[in-house]
């Protein structure tokens, strides 16, 4: 009787080997189907961030360049110049700095335009000061020069001076 | 069942079972290594497709990039077609810039910069000129994809300049990452 208990043994253990010889392929193409899903998906939301975001920055980066090449066509005077960024960037407003004959705008830290005036003029009945006759608009910020727009440097002859 | 066929039955079995197995073996490095082949190909075919659109896009930001530069030099300065013909020039030339000025946009919108390099090591700066017509009196200049600015000269002055493409630029609709296809076993 101890034969008959071997060949059932034997004769499960056959059905068992041809069942596992079905499921191996599958096992095999869940486990590349899953290692394909996941690097893909990685890289379909980090690619589709980039370009996202870089898309998105161009829109605020067109307008700031919009202001400084439309304002050196048509701009003449500060309020012209915030009239403009105005058209572009309703809700934000640029800065002057009268001594320094400038005015700043800047739509985010990385978009910044600085236009530089000829004189300030004065209204007589208001006492409000403006700028007038546009010279240039500094575009440094945006060609991504990293220090800030300064004031024209003098003085550079005398850098050998030693004495 | 008598013993002589009990041991008929014993042995077929062992033979099945020997073979059952060999064929297991065989089989099993067949579909690993089917299964590892197929999953690489595809992946490395969709991450280059995925990858090609960030350098398309990283291309046209310098195209872009220059096209702003342009537009800002020439009516900053003396507007006529030798001085934009020089400008150009000296743009196209200054790659160290192109690339400050393409980092400097993708800095502000957040990207890393190991993200960039990495985009900027398969992309480069975009190929060749961008300007695309070169008449005396009519230039066509590239300004990244699916956009072209304008400059008309008149007797050597700058008469007309049309660059409303570089204010209405849009990536968006024209560049697309597409989702992974389904996983193919076969």
């Amino acid at each position: 009787m101890n034969l008959k208990n071997i060949s059932i043994a034997l004769t499960v253990l056959v059905f068992g080997v041809i069942a596992m010889l079905f499921m191996q392929k599958g096992n095999y193409v869940n486990q590349a189907r899953e290692h394909y899903e996941m690097t893909t998906a990685k890289s379909f939301k980090g690619n589709s961030m980039v370009l996202e975001l870089v898309n998105n920055a161009i829109d605020m980066n067109k307008a700031t360049w919009a202001i400084a090449c439309e304002g050196l066509q048509t701009v003449k005077t500060s309020q012209d110049m915030a009239r403009l960024e105005a058209k572009f960037f309703p809700a934000t407003k640029g800065s002057m700095n009268i001594a320094n004959k400038t005015r700043r705008f800047e739509a985010s830290t990385a978009n910044i335009i600085v236009s530089n005036f000829a004189k300030v003029e004065e209204d007589k009945k208001t006492g409000v000061k403006s700028l007038a006759g546009l010279v240039s608009v500094d575009v440094s910020v945006l060609l991504g020069k990293v220090a800030a727009p300064v004031e024209t440097e003098e003085g550079a002859d005398e850098e050998g001076a030693e004495e | 069942m008598d013993k002589k066929k009990m041991k008929i039955l014993v042995v077929v079995d062992i033979v099945i079972l020997v073979a059952l197995i060999i064929i297991l073996m065989t089989l099993k490095g067949g579909y690993e290594e089917q299964a590892k082949r197929t999953a690489n190909e595809q992946e490395t075919s969709y991450l280059e497709k995925n990858t090609q659109v960030l350098v398309e896009q990283w291309r046209s930001i310098d195209q872009y990039s220059m096209a702003w530069k342009l537009v800002h030099s020439v009516l900053s300065g003396v507007k006529t077609e030798p001085a934009f013909n020089t400008t150009l020039a000296a743009i196209e030339a200054d790659k160290d810039a192109r690339f400050k000025q393409i980092s400097h946009l993708y800095t502000g919108a957040g990207i890393n910069e190991n993200v960039q390099n990495g985009i900027f090591q398969k992309a480069g700066l975009a190929e060749g000129s961008i300007l695309i017509k070169g008449d005396k009196n009519s230039k066509e200049v590239a300004c990244g994809k699916d956009c072209v600015i304008k400059f008309e000269f008149a007797k050597g002055k700058l008469k007309n300049l049309d660059y409303s493409a570089l204010v209405q630029f849009n990536l968006s609709k024209s560049l697309k990452i597409e989702k992974p296809a389904e996983y193919h076993f076969e």
